[in-house]
């Protein structure tokens, strides 16, 4: 019997997981970073103490944090996709405050002196010029996220991580692989996606300086 | 239409407006001008409430600035930075656009609008207004910088040292531009520089600041006739020695410590002097001080005696200009012969000064970048 025959579904529903895990958690998490990214922008000398103590969390190895929540709040969903979007958030907040802070100020002072009020500015001033930069951490946090979404598996809520802890507690290195690759797989097709869409977002005229 | 009463303003410490107060008529070119950290730039921000001065009112068509909503006012005053600052995430016509659209005006009004003032500056519509800044060269972005001020014509605009940042070629076909489309459209002007030679060229009216004050405010040609003080003295000097090249004589760009020695004089003194000053050639006088020609080190070697004096050599021929001449000419004379300068003459036919092809690069130098000294 061959390995797909035997394993096929499993492996299946093991990414359809795997991918509702990094989707929820990504998008949630980008939301959440891109709010408070906007927000610290606007008060860069609060946001000087406020980032390093938030990049301290993100040191928390984030089988720590699964255990942890897990004791809270149990063996649900939630308990994942709320710690991989609290790991998510991280690349994201980073690149849109460094994004916003990089606007360079004759563009502020231009729009300023255009008579857009503060809310204009960041919509279609700040925000379009800093979305390169958002854009790149929003890859960066979607392919952590997909390697994060492996611990799942350790609480016992499936995922591609399910394959590879067998695997390990079995020495089959066919199921080690059969997590693995699938998972790399994930990592590469979401970022080419998202590469997809920085060419919507990102504005065609920040393109051609490269 | 522009008026300040008593405007103070601190930055910490520091006043950077001190009790000024002045008046601008509607349609006048307003020149703020003196040097850096006199306030021109805060006079000039307070307009549009980029800054709030602590103390003084302003008045803006009779307006009391302090009680308009700013992003209100500064849709009705045009403002032009030096860095230009179009956003580069528009194409030209959005740029434009930018303030008429805040306003509601509709979409072919916006397209009528940036096509006008396109033409305007002699950029065509189908050709640029899609492109973004990035695609076009420095003064192309400027141009572009002045029109979006202009977009929904303000009856105001201010200008941040517009042209600070260009080229001088470029500067000046802007200025022309400006003073042009000023004339067109009668705005109410007030432009920042620290550039004199601007200033006297574009302004109706020049304001001279110095530590947050006002030092005069005049017309171009009162403040060349009469400046108030000898900082805006020195100001206008410096900017009439570089300011028509046409008027330059070789005079002005001669070297006058150029070596010349009487024909009496032994070869070895002269071969001496040519060691330790490291020159090839000597300038050659009569006893009148009349010009002889010039003797180089060669022709003393072919002589072959050191003994005697310089005049037993022939001197030779060097290309001559004569002191009033006009500058080019002798720089033409000098670009066309082999000779390594020019020697130039007074009336009296005496030595007034050499210019040499290092004089010439630098004088090029003064006139296309200000004094180089």
């Amino acid at each position: 019997m061959s390995f797909f025959e035997t394993y096929g579904d499993r492996l299946i529903t093991a990414i359809q997981v795997h991918l509702f895990y990094v989707l929820t958690s990504v998008t949630i998490g980008f939301v959440v970073a891109l709010i408070l990214g906007i927000l610290l922008s606007r008060i860069p000398q609060y946001a000087k103490i406020i980032m390093p103590i938030l990049s301290i969390f993100q040191t928390i190895p984030g089988i720590v944090f699964i255990g942890i929540l897990f004791l809270y709040l149990g063996m649900i969903p939630a308990t994942v996709i709320i710690a991989l979007a609290v790991y998510a958030i991280f690349p994201v907040l980073k690149n849109t405050y460094t994004g916003l802070l990089d606007v360079k100020p004759e563009y502020i002072e231009a729009a300023k002196g255009c008579g857009m009020s503060p809310l204009q500015t960041l919509f279609e001033v700040e925000l379009p010029l800093a979305s390169p930069s958002i854009i790149t951490g929003l890859r960066m946090s979607t392919i952590y996220t997909v390697s994060w979404a492996v611990l799942a598996a350790m609480i016992g809520l499936g995922g591609l991580g399910e394959f590879i802890y067998i695997g390990i507690a079995s020495n089959n290195n066919q199921l080690i692989l059969a997590g693995a690759i699938p998972s790399a797989i994930m990592a590469i097709i979401l970022s080419l996606l998202i590469d997809v869409l920085g060419r919507f977002i990102i504005p065609k005229g920040l393109k051609e300086v490269k | 239409m522009i008026r300040f009463e008593s405007v103070k303003k601190k930055f910490g410490d520091t006043v950077v407006l001190n009790n000024i107060s002045f008046n601008i008529e509607p349609g006048e070119f307003v020149v703020l001008i003196g040097p850096s950290g006199c306030g021109k730039t805060t006079t000039l921000k307070s307009i549009n409430r980029l800054i709030t001065p602590e103390e003084g009112k302003i008045f803006v068509n009779g307006q009391d600035i302090s009680k308009v909503n700013p992003v209100k006012l500064r849709r009705k005053i045009g403002y032009v930075i030096q860095q230009i600052g179009l956003f580069p995430n528009m194409t030209i016509e959005q740029n434009i656009g930018l303030v008429p659209k805040r306003l509601k005006y509709n979409k072919s009004e916006i397209k009528k609008i940036t096509k006008d003032l396109m033409e305007m500056v002699d950029m065509s519509y189908d050709e640029y207004a899609h492109k973004y800044p990035t695609e076009l060269s420095g003064g192309q972005q400027q141009r572009i910088g002045v029109l979006r001020a202009l977009a929904a014509s303000p009856p105001i605009v201010l200008m941040d040292e517009p042209f600070g940042a260009l080229d001088p070629m470029t500067r000046a076909t802007l200025q022309e531009e400006i003073v042009k489309l000023q004339k067109k459209l009668k705005k109410t002007i007030v432009f920042v520089t620290h550039d004199m030679n601007e200033a006297l060229d574009l302004a109706d009216k020049i304001i001279f600041m110095e530590h947050g004050e006002i030092v005069q405010m005049a017309t171009p040609d009162e403040m060349l006739a009469n400046p108030a003080n000898d900082l805006i003295r020195d100001f206008m000097r410096k900017s009439s020695a570089t300011s028509d090249a046409s008027n330059l004589t070789a005079a002005d760009f001669m070297r006058t410590n150029a070596i010349s020695v009487y024909k009496k004089r032994s070869i070895r003194e002269c071969t001496d002097l040519m060691a330790r000053q490291h020159i090839d050639s000597l300038l050659i006088k009569n006893e009148d001080d009349t010009y002889a020609g010039i003797i180089t080190i060669k022709d003393v070697k072919k002589h072959g005696k050191s003994s005697g004096s310089i005049g037993e050599i022939t001197p030779n021929e060097n290309i001559t200009s004569d002191a009033g001449e006009n500058a080019k000419d002798s720089f033409d004379k000098l670009y066309n012969s082999g000779d390594n300068y020019v020697v130039v003459l007074n009336n009296d036919k005496t030595i007034a000064g050499i210019i040499s092809k290092t004089s010439m690069a630098t004088a090029m130098a003064d006139t296309l970048w200000g004094d180089m000294q």
